[in-house]
């Protein structure tokens, strides 16, 4: 037999049994929808919700003060917070293109009467300004970025714009109220998708320290090293150092050095935890669909035990009726699948649309990959052909005498 | 003839074993995962409900705004002032101000970063009536324990924060000085809360002073006769006032216990809902199995139909037969998938406990368990609904004729 014989023989038998072929083929591809839908949706919202720390290059190291991440923005929580000398101290690392301070400060935001808690954040000045500018692709949507001199002027994230925040939008030229001090807004940065820019007020070093800090403490402090291959030996340089500036031993560090990409690496794992495990309860129905499949195959078999026995007795050899079964089975689960994965891509990008309209969050998105569309036809093939197996295994050992003799 | 109908069922389940047992088998999964995971849920919420008996609704939370974990953010504190006043305001019977603060703690070269509480010695009791925990082994910090800390329960385990088990008496560094372990707290069933380390307002002071008077949140307790949401209320609006805050404006925020709980609590069934959900859909993926299994019988049994018709079965005789069967294959389903689900969410319990999350234990109330196997009888039932229909619908003559 060609193998498009058993392709036309599976397809007229399964059209025959309309009705069963149908449930069976109901029962995968709910099951596809639903883990296509499910991950379609996790990797969507995985992306996004680390796409919210990742904007930074694999040339960046970011230091920071050990204590219980996750408890607040960085540098906060934390026994022994950095200090500002160190910084001083990094830039004499060979290797090292600009190490900056990070401030972070949180405080009560106020304008046109409507008060809300928010961080600010520094932008250093001087020469470092056009290289930290560019690291983090800063750009104004609208007015300027800040530069050397700005006395109580802050550029602000895109998110200020959002006219149900504080009454109106808040444009360039408005002045505005942090931690009791009037500053007047000069640019509003472009919509970043991350909060950590889109929520942020942003004012010079200076002015930040001046007005808010009363000690030497820094949130955080990031290098950019010159080449991207030295980052290694500049990492190394810089955990010496701190080593020896904060006096402790090697494998007690109280600080680490890493890239940001390294440290998302950690809430990346959680998240995907998460992901795996409602995909696993998504999964369990298509087992069930598969078991529905072996339903329906060993009904099949039993349905065409006589058919079977006129096979085997003008010649079919066990291997073809094998492969017959084995094939409308595969074929029962790729149909499925099929219908199951277009009912899934739209579920995910309709339950994306839905939760963004519902919750107002960016952050819903659903990130339907190739991968997972041709994963999950594969794999719903597969689960036919699983399915499939042991009852293709019973007609094909079909003793034709006896299936010959078997009456309905 | 309610028996008979049974009867009869059963034999016909049992006469195609593997196709029945297929469908309970689809069954079964389906209601083995929904068993599994609202014994959870409800575990949690018994969880819940135990903690707000014993810490009472009669507390309530006075927080400062600001960004990350209670007591991390400096620009954002309850002050000893703020305590002192609220402590005036008519209807609280007790207030205490709590500190915040990330502690590194040492031992055998081996670094952890933990909250450090600090409380007051003279409110000890209060705080552990508030946390529905007391100290079990040991004794409570005192006025003057400069130098000694009680830890939570995590401490006295081997491989859970530190290698080795902390013992009372021991000397630990914590944030670069020594401290004498005197006490340990009881479980309190969460790995973060049991690791906590307790100081006395002293302590704290001496290793922080910058935050002296600086308190990270404050518990309050309400008088017997007073509701506690209205005194949250009025607490708000008073200390509001005495700060020369406007309405909105307040770098603090003062919340009921209950409330508090009730948002966690929420949360939780939400969570618990969507996975129940997606579990759900295996059942009906198993229901869909259940239609097909049932359309074949019918198939099948055609001619038998047409006999039973022919000697005088009526209707909607034919009809209970069907129903009855996929209902009996739904009920065996659901049996096996409770017994199967009591043992997974048993085990998984078993292991959360294992792992510091005590407050991760199944429970299984008798309408769990029987929702759950009259649930998947129903299902099975409606199932053979379509397939039954169509068997009572047969025409005695062709059903006869039927090969």
């Amino acid at each position: 037999m060609a193998i498009l014989d058993f392709f036309s023989y599976s397809i007229e038998n399964l059209r025959h049994r309309k009705l069963r072929s149908w449930l069976t083929m109901i029962g995968i591809f709910i099951g596809i929808a639903a883990v296509v839908a499910l991950i379609g949706l996790g990797e969507g919202l995985r992306g996004a919700i680390t796409g919210q720390f990742g904007f930074l290059g694999p040339d960046v190291l970011a230091v920071q003060a050990s204590g219980l991440n996750f408890a607040g923005p960085p540098g906060q929580a934390v026994v022994n917070p950095l200090t500002k000398d160190l910084t001083e101290k990094i830039k004499s690392i060979p290797g090292v293109d600009i190490a900056v301070n990070r401030y972070i400060e949180t405080g009560a935001f106020e304008f046109n009467d409507i008060q809300d808690i928010v961080f600010a954040w520094n932008v250093p000045e001087n020469k470092e300004r056009s290289k930290f500018e560019k690291m983090l692709n800063l750009k104004v949507s609208q007015g300027r970025l800040l530069k050397d001199g700005d006395k109580f002027k802050v550029v602000l994230g895109n998110s200020f714009t959002d006219e149900d925040r504080f009454g109106k939008p808040i444009q360039v030229g408005n002045n505005i109220i942090f931690e009791g001090k009037q500053f007047e807004v000069v640019g509003i940065l472009e919509k970043k998708g991350s909060f950590i820019f889109d929520t942020a007020v942003i004012m010079n070093e200076d002015v930040l320290i001046s007005e808010f800090k009363d000690d030497d403490s820094v949130n955080a402090i990031a290098i950019k090293v010159n080449d991207l291959k030295s980052i290694g030996n500049v990492k190394r340089n810089v955990e010496e150092l701190l080593r020896k500036e904060r006096g402790v031993k090697e494998g007690e560090e109280d600080f680490t050095v890493q890239s940001p990409e390294s440290a998302l690496e950690s809430l990346d794992d959680v998240l995907f935890g998460v992901q795996l495990f409602i995909s696993i309860i998504a999964f369990i129905s298509l087992v069930v669909g598969g078991i529905g499949i072996t339903n329906t195959m060993y009904t099949a078999v039993l349905e065409r035990t006589k058919e079977i026995g006129i096979m085997k007795s003008i010649g079919a050899r066990n291997s073809s009726i094998f492969t017959l079964f084995f094939m409308e089975s595969g074929f029962l689960g790729f149909v499925g699948g099929l219908i199951g994965v277009a009912i899934g891509v739209a579920l995910a990008n309709l339950f994306a649309f839905a939760g963004r309209q519902a919750l107002g969050s960016d952050l819903i998105k659903a990130d339907v990959s190739l991968a997972l569309v041709f994963g999950s036809l594969l794999f719903s093939v597969i689960v036919g052909l699983i399915a499939g197996t042991v009852p293709a295994y019973h007609a094909s050992k079909k003793n034709p005498v006896d299936a010959l003799r078997f009456a309905k | 003839m309610n028996l008979e109908l049974i009867k009869y069922a059963l034999l016909n389940v049992r006469k195609r074993k593997l196709r029945s047992g297929l469908t309970v088998l689809s069954i079964l999964i389906g209601v083995t995962a929904i068993y599994a995971l609202v014994s959870f849920g409800v575990g949690l919420q018994n969880y819940v409900d135990v903690i707000a008996e014993q810490a009472g609704v009669d507390k309530i939370f006075l927080q400062a705004r600001g960004i990350g974990a209670p007591g991390t953010d400096p620009n954002f504190f309850i002050s000893k002032d703020d305590v002192e006043f609220v402590e005036k305001i008519n209807g609280v019977q007790e207030i205490s101000g709590l500190y915040m603060k990330t502690s590194e703690v040492k031992k055998d070269r081996q670094i952890k970063f933990v909250f450090g509480t600090g409380i007051d010695p003279d409110k000890w009791e209060f705080i552990e009536e508030s946390f529905t925990a007391g100290v079990e082994k040991g004794r409570a910090l005192k006025k003057g324990d400069i130098d000694k800390a009680v830890l939570g329960y995590n401490y006295q385990l081997e491989n859970k924060i530190f290698r080795k088990p902390v013992s009372l008496g021991e000397k630990l560094e914590i944030n670069g000085r020594k401290f004498e372990v005197v006490g340990f707290f009881e479980e309190i069933g969460n790995p973060q809360d049991d690791s906590n380390i307790y100081f006395t307002y002293g302590a704290i002071e001496d290793m922080f002073p910058e935050v002296k008077d600086k308190f990270g949140w404050a518990m309050v307790k309400a008088n017997r006769n007073t509701e506690p949401r209205a005194l949250a209320e009025s607490i708000q609006e008073k200390l509001r006032k005495h700060k020369g805050q406007e309405e909105g404006k307040e770098d603090f925020f003062v919340q009921t216990f209950e409330d508090a709980l009730q948002t966690f609590t929420n949360i939780i069934t939400v969570l618990n809902g969507v996975l129940v959900l997606i579990a759900l859909i295996s059942v009906i993926v198993a229901a869909v199995n259940t239609t097909n299994t049932m359309y074949t019988a019918v198939l099948e049994r055609t001619k038998e139909i047409g006999v039973m018709k022919a000697v005088g079965a009526r209707n909607s005789s034919i009809l209970h037969i069907y129903v009855v069967e996929s209902g009996i294959v739904g009920l065996i389903g659901g049996i096996m998938g409770v017994l199967l689900g009591f043992a997974i969410s048993s085990i998984g319990g078993a292991i959360a406990v294992q792992a510091g999350f005590s407050f991760l234990k199944p429970a299984f109330p008798i309408w769990l368990t029987s929702g759950s196997i009259l649930f998947a009888f129903t299902v099975g039932a409606i199932s053979g609904v379509l397939p039954a229909i169509r068997a009572s619908k047969l025409r005695p003559v062709d059903a006869l004729r039927y090969e």
